[in-house]
């Protein structure tokens, strides 16, 4: 359920299929991922999840697992 | 996710997407805007589409590639790979197109500041060199209070810092801007000053993107913005109906009694009271207000002559529908005899139920129910900014006293026979090429007239004024007078000359003047005019919409036949002469 969420912020952000989405999935393995994108799944995220992220965790999201593991980190549970 | 305005704005960019999914499914925008940026603007452009909608325009958005606003200006084509855009929209900060001379003047540099104006003039004239080659609405923003560490707005010193810096850039831009017609600001300052300059920037964004803005001022600011486009397109709201009891004053007159019902100095009747001046204020600047309350008649008109503390007067009231009866009944009765479209309506009202069932009759009018706090109902009416337009005429400020005439030549109408009735109105009618200094009042009429008028194409000023200088191309104008009042300018028209054969493309009158057949004078004095230059045919055309019905038989009443191609022709020669009633003056 929690990671549907977090599948759901990418879909609806990225504009694909949830099926689509995997922890896998990376601005290198997906082409809507572009900087704009980025921009808009920061705003997304920390609106979703109630968090500010840093620059140095912005920077670090480079695939959903990854953003899984920041946001657990930041201390959203139920990701 | 318990923030209600992070949820509004998730909201917007939902329906923003879902937009741009339609669009690039194939779905036409009738509504297309290019926006130039001195920083990264593609956040901005959600919450753009997402006001344009509720505006009710299928809108489309083009970005010119980041920070290329000279480009943008001088080549608007290219920059925004768009080749007809309804409007332009150029917004620039300090820090971007200024930022080192900023730097230079809080070094004590003394030519930074004559080189920043230079840099701002020239931005300003390649505005004004787009303003030639485009002919849509053209909005610039005016630079917002920069963010610069060194000199923010804390500094007590005040004078000497971003601040002077800040004054200076923003009056070369308006100094640089003078000449240039028909440019509508944005004040991006005043939009950071409401927000609050230091919860506006995101350092975050800007360091990654070059994007500076946080996503609540960007909704504020894609919201105004798109609030400005529209109402360059769309007629303002001119008549509030409005309760009585629990929303211009606390209480139930019928059951608290005059003398128990709150107004005044103590709350909360100083928070109705606050409210009613707020009322006031629209009714200075020409909307009228008209009751709507379920009441005995007199035990309002009693709370009107009995509490000192009312602000509203009784000759503030246009009309009103104090009754049992259903409100939508009541509006519709309002709209009638007020001679105005239900969608020129606002309707306030405490009870929840009575603005659902006002919004499921009348979905056109604009209804809200007042919060239950009474505290918080100034603030919240007017946050919705109800009766917002771009400019107030000399027509708008005078119309609510027009109306107290209407009401005279109502109450004679009553009495005379039709002819009777209009040989006495004296009805003296001017109908002239439209010039300059007319283009305000054209660009309301054209936009804001939706009963008689035969195409309800809209323009706005600069459309109008494109118009006005192009040849075969004839914009008239017509002011209507009677021995009531003045009713100003109140009928425009366009003519286009195709060889023998003109054509009608707009014509319309202001409702005020409609049922003295002053439709027939203006055509009348039209064709007069077209003849001297050679017409012989007048091709016209009706587009029926939800509101011009009383345009609908216009043509064939004038001796206008139906052609095959479904335009309607008459011999100019065969236009009806100017009813006898009506003294016409042409000047051409």
């Amino acid at each position: 359920m929690s990671a549907d969420r977090l599948r759901g912020v990418f879909a609806e952000v990225l504009g694909l299929p949830p099926d689509r989405v995997t922890d896998a999935t990376s601005p290198d393995s997906t082409s809507e991922w572009d900087s704009l994108a980025a921009m808009n799944l920061v705003a997304a995220l920390e609106e979703t999840f109630g968090v500010e992220l840093t620059t140095t965790e912005i920077m670090r999201m480079r695939s959903v697992g990854i953003v899984r593991e920041v946001l657990r980190a930041k201390g959203v549970a139920d990701v | 996710m318990s923030d209600p305005e992070a949820e509004g704005r998730l909201r917007a960019k939902a329906r923003a997407r879902a937009h741009e999914r339609a669009l690039a499914g194939g779905e036409k925008a009738d509504y297309r805007v290019g926006l130039a940026a001195t920083f990264t603007a593609e956040p901005l452009v959600p919450f753009l589409l997402d006001g344009l909608l509720e505006g009710g325009r299928r809108p489309a958005v083009s970005l010119a590639p980041y920070n290329q606003l000279h480009q943008a200006c001088l080549d608007h084509r290219r920059a925004f790979a768009a080749p007809d855009l309804d409007a332009v929209v150029l917004l620039w900060r300090i820090e971007d197109l200024l930022g080192r001379e900023l730097e230079l003047f809080l070094a004590g540099d003394a030519d930074a500041l004559p080189a920043a104006r230079a840099r701002v003039a020239q931005l300003a004239a390649a505005v004004a060199s787009l303003r030639e080659a485009f002919a849509g609405t053209l909005v610039v923003g005016a630079p917002a209070f920069p963010h610069s560490p060194a000199s923010d707005l804390l500094d007590p010193t005040g004078g000497e810092g971003a601040r002077r810096f800040h004054a200076e850039a923003t009056r070369a831009w308006r100094e640089g801007l003078e000449g240039v017609k028909d440019v509508l600001t944005l004040d991006l300052d005043a939009l950071q000053r409401h927000h609050g300059a230091a919860r506006s920037h995101d350092a975050r964004t800007w360091y990654l993107y070059r994007q500076p803005y946080r996503e609540e001022f960007l909704a504020l600011l894609g919201g105004r913005l798109a609030a400005l486009l529209v109402l360059t397109r769309r007629a303002p709201r001119k008549c509030l109906a409005v309760d009585g009891d629990n929303t211009l004053w606390g209480g139930v007159v019928g059951e608290d009694g005059v003398d128990g019902i709150a107004i005044g100095d103590e709350f909360p009747g100083s928070a109705y009271r606050d409210f009613q001046k707020l009322v006031a204020h629209w009714r200075r600047e020409g909307v009228l207000v008209a009751l709507l309350s379920r009441n005995n008649e007199a035990d309002v008109w009693e709370v009107f002559d009995r509490r000192p503390e009312m602000v509203l007067r009784r000759q503030d009231v246009s009309a009103w529908r104090i009754n049992w009866d259903p409100k939508p009944d009541n509006l519709r009765a309002l709209a009638a005899e007020l001679n105005l479209g239900l969608d020129s309506f606002v309707f306030i009202d405490d009870d929840p139920v009575e603005v659902e069932r006002m919004r499921a009759a009348w979905p056109e009018v604009l209804s809200l129910a007042l919060p239950a706090d009474p505290a918080r109902i100034v603030e919240e009416v007017a946050r919705r900014r109800l009766f917002e337009r771009l400019e107030t005429t000399r027509e708008d400020r005078e119309r609510a006293a027009m109306v107290a005439d209407e009401g005279r030549r109502t109450e004679l109408r009553s009495r005379l026979s039709p002819e009777e009735f209009l040989a006495s109105l004296e009805l003296r009618v001017r109908v002239f090429p439209a010039a300059e200094e007319h283009l305000p009042r054209l660009a309301q009429l054209v936009n804001k007239t939706n009963q008689f008028n035969l195409t309800t194409v809209r323009r706005d000023q600069a459309e109008l004024r494109a118009l006005l200088g192009s040849p075969g191309c004839f914009v008239y104008g017509l002011t209507a007078q009677d021995r009531f009042g003045d009713y100003g300018m109140t009928g425009a028209a366009l003519l286009r000359e195709r060889g023998a054969a003109w054509e009608i493309d707009t014509f319309l009158l202001s409702c005020r003047v409609l049922g003295r057949e002053v439709e027939t004078a203006f055509l009348s004095a039209l064709a007069r005019a077209a003849a001297v230059r050679g017409c012989r045919t007048m091709v016209g055309r009706f587009v029926p919409t939800a509101k011009n019905a009383p345009a609908a038989d216009f043509l064939p009443r004038h001796g206008f036949a139906r052609a095959e191609t479904g335009e309607w022709t008459a011999a100019a020669a065969a236009i009806p002469a100017v009813p006898r009633h009506v003294t016409l003056t042409l000047e051409d």
